[in-house]
């Protein structure tokens, strides 16, 4: 079981308020690629995902608790990659109430108050964090 | 045959592109993507990338052909997935660069417009491409957020 330390320029990048991108792939093979408002740093080898609808991202992972998460830092022209696993699920505390709140906000800042609803904070351990630039990599320290 | 709708949002209102592959472990990639057009058939989509974003990209491809393409036009939410099988990849051509000169236009106007970024620097964030991915369109799912999200639109659900 790999788990890598997070570098802590990566949180600032979760908390920019840009989309991020997660995808999954189903026990089938099917590949699933989806934007998501919100990547949330949970510890320096945890993230956490919104589970808001019961969809295809939410289903892969329950069958395969691979997935890869993509963040986006326009500022400095990087993306981050992040190679997860599904851990668990929090319907309760600290975490859970943490990014509720944060929902609530983007939804409101975005036109999508009312829709947008957490359910459960998917927690994920990261086995692998590699930063792209527009010519170079790094990969994140296990 | 991609319907008209998806084929128009396709052409003229998706600003940001990013697709999908597995490898022969199951586990999931993400690519960025710089650029789509449709063939003139209306079945296949190519689709752009840039080298930076091309890791494990062939080696998924000629594992197991499986390919998806997530669209959104940011600021509407409007997104679609389109999901297919590896048809084979290509060198650029001069319309595939005109086609990521228009997707990157629309991406650097509506995230000065959301996020207040200045245009340049939303530019500079669409790689210019290196590669061409074409596949066929198996299906096509609405993933705008709300109740309707994961719907199949293409082939059409079948009525309960």
């Amino acid at each position: 079981m790999n788990t890598v330390v997070l570098p802590d320029e990566v949180k600032p990048v979760m908390q920019n308020g840009v989309p991020a991108i997660v995808a999954t792939c189903s026990a089938d093979g099917i590949p699933n690629a989806t934007l998501i408002s919100q990547v949330y740093y949970v510890d320096r080898t945890h993230i956490a995902l919104s589970f808001q609808f019961f969809n295809k991202t939410i289903r892969n992972v329950r069958e395969n608790p691979q997935a890869c998460v993509a963040l986006n830092d326009l500022q400095s022209n990087t993306k981050w990659i992040l190679d997860v696993q599904y851990d668990h699920s929090e319907t309760e505390g600290p975490i859970f109430d943490e990014m509720d709140m944060q929902i609530e906000a983007i939804a409101s800042a975005t036109g999508m108050s009312g829709i947008f609803k957490l359910r459960a904070a998917d927690i994920y351990r990261v086995e692998s964090c590699r930063k792209l630039g527009a010519t170079t990599a790094s990969s994140g320290s296990s | 045959m991609i319907p008209g709708k998806i084929l128009a949002f396709l052409e003229d209102k998706g600003t940001v592109g990013v697709s999908g592959t597995r490898d022969r472990n199951l586990v999931p990639h993400i690519h960025y993507v710089s650029g789509w057009s449709v063939e003139p058939d209306r079945r296949a989509i190519r689709c752009s990338i840039a080298e930076p974003y091309t890791d494990h990209l062939m080696s998924s491809l000629d594992d197991n052909g499986q390919f998806s393409l997530t669209i959104e036009q940011i600021g509407s939410h409007e997104t679609y997935q389109f999901k297919g099988d590896y048809i084979g990849s290509a060198s650029l051509t001069d319309s595939d660069l005109a086609a990521h000169e228009r997707s990157r236009e629309r991406f650097a106007k509506v995230v000065n417009q959301v996020f207040g970024f200045p245009e340049d620097i939303c530019r500079a964030y669409i790689l210019r491409p290196s590669v061409v991915v074409r596949f066929t369109v198996r299906e096509i799912f609405l993933q705008t957020p709300g109740p309707g999200a994961g719907q199949r639109l293409f082939p059409p659900e079948e009525k309960q």
